[in-house]
C-alpha cells in the first residue's frame, strides 16, 4: 500500500468503488451545497462520472466546492465513497498550488497556542470589525465567519491543577480523548465530560495529546495529515493497552475511526488499534445504557431545545446516539434538526469564496433552531457548534451539557 | 419495551416501521442508504396488470396464483396496509382500492395505480378532454411534444380518447444555470413569488377548458404548492412524475421518514447490516459493518426489508447461484433454469421471481416450516411475483411490512 496520502489519492483511491454507481441520483437530492449554488454541479457527476475523466489532472474544477460533508457517501445505498473520492480528487487537484490559507488553517494546535496566553486580546481582535476584514483580505477568511472562544486556561490547565478527584473508580480507568478544540478553545465541555465520566465511576485518564490532522486533511494536505494523526495514536496509545478512548470530539472521532484510513490510505496498526477502541461521548453513554449500566437518576430539565447531529458524527454510521440519552431526561424534549448539514463543514464556510454558499447550507438548520429555542441549541461538533451559534444567535453546547445538569453535577 | 430491529428502509422497511412503533415497540431501523423509495413515482401501486391492465386491483388480489405473494397476504392484508398508509402521510396519498387511477407517465403512456398524490388526480382523463402539456426549457427530463403525441394516440381504459398539445415554458429557476434538475424546480416551486412569475408566463398560452399537465416539480414542502398554482392558473393541473431525481418519490420518502421519526423510530444508516448470531431457532443480533469496528444490534424479532437484486439483498454468483445475502435463506424459484434468458424483448425473465417464500405472517419458510421463528420478511424480498411488469411491488411492501409488524405486536 502507498505510503504516500497522495499517491494514494491519485491511483488507488476509493476508484474500485465508483463502478458500482448506478447513476440512481439520491446523493444528488441529498447534497446540502448543489441544493443552494450552481457552481458545485453536484456529487454524482464530480464523483463517479468525472472521475472516469480524470488522469493526473480534475477536468471538472467545481470540485473545490464540495464540503466534503459526506453527506453523499453516507445516503448511496450501493457503497460508492463519493464523498472520499471527491476529497481524494481535490488532494491532487490542488497540490501544486495549495493556497497559503488553507495551510494556515489546518493549523489548529497553533491557533490555540497561540490564542490562549492572549485569550481577551485575542478575542477582541476576532470580534474587531477592522481587523477581520484586513484578515480577509489578506488570508481570504470571511470577515463574518465563526471563530473559536479563546479560553484563558486550556483543559489540559485544568486537569492537571485541580484537586485529584478521590475515587474510588469501581468502573476502572478510560482514556479521554478531547481534540485540539476541545483543549484550547472548548475547555468546558472537555471538563464536563471528564466529570460526568468520573460521576460514573471511570477513572479518567489524559494523556498529553496533539491534533489529528483533520482540517489538515479536509483541505488535502496529506502529508502533514497522516503524521499529525499516526503521532496523536502514539499520544493515545502511550495511556495504557486495550483501554476504552472516549471523545468529546466527534469529527475528530470520524477522522481516527475511518477518513485516515479511507481518504489518505493510512494503513498502520497504530490506527487501527485506536480507531477501534475510540468511541463518541454519547455513543459510550448509549451503550452503557443499552447494557443496562447508564444510572438514569437523571433530574428532570423542562426544556425544549433543538439538535442537530454534524455530518461527521452521521458518517461514522453510528446513528444519533445523542438523541437516544437525551430522551432518557425527564422533562426534556429534544427536537432533531432533521438538517442535512450546518454549512461549516470543518473549515469550509470560514474561507472567504465559500462563505455565502456555507451560510445558505445552514439556513434551513438556523431557522430551525431559532423557531425552537432562543436560549440553547445542541450539536456533537465544535466547529458546528460556532456556526450554529454565530448564525443563529442561539447558544450551542455539547449534549454532554445537560447530561453533566441533569446528574446533578452543574 | 421489547426491541424490533428492521433492516432496509425501503417502503417495507418504513411502513414495519412506523407500525411497529406505533404498536409500542421499541423500533431501531438499520439501512445503508437512504432507500429506494425517492427513486419511484410517488405513488402505491396495488396490482395494474395481470397482464391484462387492472380497473380493481382489491378484486385482482384475491385471484392471483398459489405462490403470488398475495396469496399469504390476502386482499384484507392489502386494505388494512393501504389504509394505514393513508393515515401515515393523509395529504399525500389518497385513492380507492376497488378503482386504479390510470395516469399520465412521462412517455404519455397510462399508468394504472391505485393511491396517488393529490397533485397527480386530473391526470385521471375522461374521454373527450383537452389536454395542454407544459415543458419546462431548462429541464430535460420531461418532453412534453412526446408525452401529448403519444396521450393524443392512447385510447382510454374506458374508451374514447383525449386531446392534447405540448408547449414549452422557459421559467429560470436558478440564475446560472441552462440545465437544471428536477429538484432545483422543485425548490423554486415552493416559493410562493416564483409560481406567481411562472403563472404569468403559462396562463396567456392556455385555452379555455384545458386541463394542463406539469412536470412532478411543483413543489417539494409546500403541500398546497399545485393547489396555489392552480388557482392563478384557473385550470385544473396535474403532475406526471419523472425519472430519478423524482421529487414525487422524494415528498413520500421524507414524510415516511418523518413520520417514523415522530413515532420514535431509531434510525442507523450509512452501514450494511452484514451478519448474525442465532441461538437455535431464533435470531439473537445483527451485526452492522461500521468501520473500523463492527457493531451489535440485539432485538426480540427481526423484518428483513433489503429488498432485491437492485438492493444487493439477493445476488447471484457466475455460476448462477443465487443467494440471500444476510441470513443465507432458503430460497424459491432460484431452482428455474435458466434464470435468464438471452432475449431481451422476449417473455418474463424467470429471476425476477426469486426470493423467499412467507407464511400469513410473513416468517420466512423452509421446507414449509419457519427458518427462523422471529424473522419475518416484507417487500422485494418475498417470491413470486414480477413486480415491475404487474405494477404491484408497492402493494406487496406496504402489505406484508403490516402483516409481519402485527404479527410481531402479538408475539411481544
Amino acid at each position: 500500500m502507498a505510503t504516500d496520502g497522495l499517491e494514494f489519492a491519485g491511483h488507488s483511491l476509493s476508484r474500485a468503488s465508483l463502478d458500482a454507481c448506478v447513476k440512481c441520483t439520491i446523493c444528488e437530492t441529498q447534497c446540502p451545497v448543489a441544493a443552494v449554488t450552481p457552481l458545485f454541479s453536484g456529487p454524482k457527476y464530480v464523483g463517479p462520472q468525472a472521475e472516469r475523466f480524470r488522469n493526473g489532472e480534475s477536468v471538472d474544477h467545481s470540485l473545490d466546492y464540495c464540503s466534503s460533508c459526506g453527506t453523499c457517501t453516507l445516503v448511496c445505498p450501493q457503497g460508492v465513497q463519493i464523498a472520499e473520492l471527491n476529497s481524494q480528487a481535490r488532494a491532487v487537484m490542488k497540490a501544486d498550488h495549495m493556497p497559503l490559507r488553507d495551510k494556515l488553517i489546518g493549523q489548529t494546535v497553533l491557533m490555540g497556542k497561540v490564542m490562549t496566553p492572549v485569550a481577551p486580546i485575542a478575542k477582541a481582535a476576532l470580534n474587531n470589525k477592522p481587523i477581520r476584514k484586513v484578515m480577509e483580505a489578506v488570508v481570504k477568511v470571511h470577515e463574518d465567519a465563526p471563530m473559536p472562544p479563546p479560553q484563558s486556561q486550556t483543559f489540559e490547565g485544568w486537569f492537571r491543577k485541580r484537586p485529584t478527584p478521590a475515587g474510588p473508580f469501581p468502573r476502572g480507568p478510560v482514556v479521554f480523548f478531547h481534540g485540539c478544540a476541545g483543549g484550547y478553545f472548548e475547555v468546558e465541555t472537555s471538563k464536563k465530560s471528564v466529570e460526568v465520566l468520573e460521576y460514573l465511576g471511570y477513572q479518567v485518564i489524559v494523556p498529553k495529546q496533539g491534533c489529528c490532522g483533520l482540517a489538515q486533511q479536509s483541505n488535502g494536505l496529506f502529508k502533514g495529515a497522516t503524521k499529525d494523526v499516526l503521532k496523536l495514536c502514539d499520544d493515545l496509545r502511550s495511556a495504557g493497552k486495550d483501554l476504552t478512548i472516549v471523545s468529546s470530539s466527534g469529527s475528530c472521532t470520524g477522522m481516527l475511526k475511518h477518513e485516515a484510513h479511507e481518504i489518505m490510505g493510512v494503513e498502520d496498526e497504530r490506527l487501527k488499534d485506536v480507531g477501534t477502541r475510540i468511541v463518541d461521548m454519547m455513543e459510550f453513554l448509549l451503550d452503557l445504557h443499552e447494557a443496562g449500566e447508564l444510572p438514569t437518576d437523571f433530574a428532570p430539565i423542562g426544556m425544549k431545545v433543538p439538535y442537530h447531529a454534524p455530518c461527521q458524527l452521521k458518517s461514522q454510521g453510528i446513528g444519533k446516539p445523542a438523541l437516544e440519552v437525551l430522551r432518557l431526561i425527564p422533562d426534556l424534549e429534544v427536537v432533531d434538526s432533521g438538517a442535512v448539514c450546518c454549512g461549516i463543514a470543518g473549515t469550509y464556510g470560514l474561507k472567504k469564496e465559500k462563505y455565502e454558499v456555507a451560510q445558505a447550507v445552514g439556513k434551513p438548520l438556523f431557522d430551525m433552531v431559532k423557531a425552537t429555542s432562543s436560549e440553547l441549541a445542541l450539536c456533537d461538533t465544535e466547529t458546528c457548534r460556532w456556526q450554529i451559534q454565530k448564525s443563529s444567535g442561539v447558544r450551542t453546547e455539547h449534549p454532554i451539557y445537560l447530561i453533566h445538569r441533569a446528574y446533578g453535577l452543574s | 419495551m421489547s426491541r424490533v430491529v428492521v433492516i432496509g428502509s425501503g417502503l417495507a422497511g418504513l411502513v414495519a416501521a412506523n407500525r411497529l412503533a406505533d404498536g409500542g415497540a421499541d423500533v431501531v431501523l438499520l439501512s445503508k442508504g437512504i432507500g429506494g423509495l425517492q427513486l419511484g413515482q410517488g405513488t402505491v401501486d396495488v396490482l395494474g396488470y395481470t397482464p391484462e391492465r387492472v380497473t380493481n386491483p382489491i378484486k385482482a388480489v384475491t385471484k392471483v396464483d398459489k405462490g403470488h405473494p398475495y396469496a399469504a397476504i390476502g386482499a384484507q392484508g392489502v386494505l388494512t396496509a393501504l389504509s394505514y398508509l393513508k393515515e401515515l402521510v393523509p395529504d399525500l396519498l389518497v385513492g380507492d382500492p376497488e378503482a386504479n387511477y390510470h395516469l399520465p407517465t412521462a412517455v404519455g403512456a397510462l399508468r394504472p395505480t391505485c393511491l396517488a398524490q393529490p397533485s397527480m388526480l386530473a391526470g385521471n382523463l375522461k374521454a373527450g378532454s383537452a389536454v395542454v402539456v407544459v415543458g419546462l426549457r431548462r429541464l430535460k427530463d420531461f418532453q412534453p411534444e412526446l408525452v401529448a403525441g403519444n396521450l393524443a394516440r392512447t385510447e382510454l381504459p374506458d374508451g374514447g380518447r383525449v386531446s392534447a398539445r405540448a408547449i414549452n415554458v422557459d421559467a429560470v429557476a436558478r440564475e446560472g444555470e441552462i440545465d437544471s434538475s428536477g429538484l432545483v424546480f422543485a425548490n423554486a416551486f415552493d416559493d410562493p413569488a416564483f409560481r406567481a412569475r411562472f403563472a404569468a408566463m403559462l396562463a396567456p398560452q392556455l385555452n379555455d377548458g384545458e386541463i394542463v399537465a406539469l412536470p412532478a416539480v411543483i413543489g417539494l414542502k409546500d403541500r398546497q404548492a399545485h393547489q396555489d398554482l392552480s388557482t392563478q392558473l384557473g385550470h385544473p393541473i396535474f403532475e406526471i412524475p419523472l425519472p430519478p431525481p423524482s421529487v414525487a418519490g422524494l415528498r413520500l420518502n421524507q414524510a415516511l421518514n418523518a413520520r417514523a421519526q415522530a413515532a420514535g423510530v431509531r434510525m442507523v444508516s450509512g452501514v450494511r447490516t452484514v451478519g448474525f448470531t442465532a441461538d437455535g431457532d431464533r435470531i439473537r443480533s445483527v451485526r452492522n459493518a461500521t468501520v473500523p469496528a463492527e457493531r451489535e444490534y440485539r432485538a426480540d424479532a427481526f423484518v428483513l426489508a433489503t429488498g432485491g437484486f437492485e438492493a444487493g439483498a439477493l445476488s447471484m454468483d457466475s455460476y448462477g447461484t443465487v443467494t440471500e445475502t444476510l441470513f443465507g435463506l432458503p430460497l424459491v424459484g432460484a431452482e428455474n433454469t435458466p434464470l435468464i434468458h438471452g432475449d431481451y424483448w422476449g417473455g418474463e425473465q424467470p429471476i425476477f421471481r426469486v426470493g423467499v417464500a412467507v407464511d400469513p405472517q410473513m416468517r420466512v419458510l423452509g421446507n414449509g416450516q419457519p427458518v427462523y421463528a422471529n424473522l419475518r420478511a416484507a417487500g422485494d424480498l418475498i417470491a413470486g411475483s414480477s413486480r415491475w411488469s404487474e405494477k404491484s411491488g408497492d402493494g406487496i411492501a406496504a402489505a406484508s411490512a403490516v402483516l409481519a409488524a402485527d404479527s410481531i405486536l402479538k408475539e411481544l
